[in-house]
């Protein structure tokens, strides 16, 4: 039983699938307390990427595609269109998080980016195919709208208009959760973390 | 804070099958843009528009088109103005010229967006999440994944009257949620702290309680509610997916 179980194991124990419901109520409190305070981001990923970091990348993808379809089944239609960008969020800050990229401040901001970047890359073919390149953010496609002014195409164009939006969200959304992530206490972390014998419920 | 828009309504949409509205949803929300026809996407776009109507809950869909108002505004905008094939001047708005081509492929995107809009609210207001899930996971979807869903409808108003108690109690406290940017930013950790903590402990009693109920027992499952009697059943559905394979092969040899 010293085996560590591999972070891509599909059994997940009680502990980690219950984490997928309150990752996707954490991603919708953050949402609601970042528009109550009128902050200039969605903070709308806090949950899945809380998720990843202690459940790892199956977990995470697994809150992160839930979370968007049941929002689409039940809200907004539109996010499911994302369901694939937030799965991908998920995969990735819990895999490179699973690797040691919490072990200090500095990588956690390096990690910010990556996330930032892939949603971004993620994003872009989506935005393209649904709405011409469109993200909804003022700021994003007002740059949109200069770049395809200068003659840059779409797909660039497109992209930075995600670059924009999504670089800086998922940034301080990754920064809020290290910090939140450092400051739990090790027995709630180990709860999710499968392997050791002792941490089976 | 309530986490359906579900309508109670006795209609003939209400009483169909959910899996088959399901399948309706996401075939006519995809179809269109595996065939990009402005007159055909128009159509599905009618059809799904009339599901509603039939369904009496058009007016409760009208906030759903709302949220995604902006949306449609800036693809008139950036299409209509920017698009790189834009040739043909169509009309001036004051300084401002929108270009036939731009606003050609603006209105299709905004048929198909309507289109999918009105799809997923098919769903979301005639058909009980409950049902949806039953129906799903006696399909074969796993119980766990079943259970799942099932819990966020619940726990998120509780996560949000919990969001409530903290902000009053740690304004009490002399917390500023107003004022500068910077003040705001700083109250975002003492209000979202507390309600993450919680729910991270909350999980693992909720797990015990699970597991002593046999939540992993490897038995077949069986369901607390009786089987609701629905109209339009598998057959409509294979239909459906028929038709969607019919759209893709349209493409392919188009």
């Amino acid at each position: 039983m010293n085996k560590q179980k591999s972070m891509w194991s599909l059994r997940l124990s009680t502990a980690a699938l219950v984490l997928i419901p309150v990752a996707i109520g954490i991603n919708y409190i953050g949402k609601t307390i970042a528009s109550a305070l009128k902050l200039p981001l969605w903070i709308d990923s806090l949950g899945t990427i809380l998720a990843s970091m202690l459940a790892g990348p199956i977990v995470g993808g697994l809150a992160g595609i839930i979370n968007n379809i049941i929002y689409g089944f039940t809200q907004d239609p539109i996010s499911t269109v994302y369901a694939i960008t937030s799965l991908f969020i998920g995969i990735v800050v819990g895999a490179l998080s699973y690797t040691g990229w919490l072990k200090s401040f500095g990588k956690a901001c390096i990690l910010g980016l990556i996330v930032g970047l892939v949603a971004a890359i993620v994003s872009t073919p989506l935005n393209i195919i649904f709405w011409g390149g469109q993200t909804g953010n003022v700021w994003g496609d007002a740059l949109l709208a200069v770049m395809l002014k200068e003659g840059y195409p779409v797909w660039l164009a497109s992209f930075f208009d995600s670059v924009v939006v999504d670089i800086p969200d998922k940034f301080v959304s990754v920064l809020i959760c290290y910090f939140i992530f450092k400051g739990l206490p090790n027995n709630v972390k180990n709860l999710y973390r499968g392997g050791q014998k002792i941490e089976e419920l | 804070m309530k986490m359906t828009l579900y309508v109670a309504k006795n209609s003939i949409v209400h009483k169909s099958d959910p899996i088959t509205k399901l399948t309706y949803c996401l075939v006519a929300a995809i179809v269109p843009y595996i065939i990009p026809n402005h007159l055909f996407a128009f159509v599905i776009m009618l059809l799904s528009i009339s599901l509603l109507l039939l369904g009496k809950v058009f007016r409760k869909m009208i906030p759903i088109y709302i949220l995604s108002l902006f949306l449609l505004i800036t693809i008139v905008i950036i299409q209509g103005i920017f698009h790189p094939d834009n040739v043909t001047p169509l009309f001036m708005l004051g300084p401002i010229t929108f270009y036939q081509e731009g606003l050609l492929i603006a209105s299709l995107l905004i048929i198909r967006i309507i289109n999918m809009l009105s799809a997923f609210g098919v769903v979301i207001l005639t058909t009980q999440p409950d049902d949806l899930i039953e129906a799903l996971v006696k399909k074969g979807m796993s119980p766990r994944i079943g259970y799942v869903i099932g819990s966020v409808l619940q726990i998120i108003p509780q996560m949000s009257s919990m969001v409530g108690t903290i902000m009053d109690a740690q304004r009490s406290r002399g917390l500023e949620t107003e004022g500068k940017l910077s003040t705001r930013i700083k109250a975002f950790i003492p209000l979202i702290g507390p309600v993450i903590m919680n729910s991270l402990i909350a999980t693992r009693e909720r797990s015990i309680a699970l597991e002593i109920r046999g939540f992993n027992s490897k038995r077949k499952k069986t369901f607390l509610r009786d089987e609701k009697e629905f109209l339009f059943g598998k057959p409509y559905q294979l239909l459906l997916i028929l038709c969607f394979i019919g759209a893709i092969i349209w493409r392919i040899f188009q």
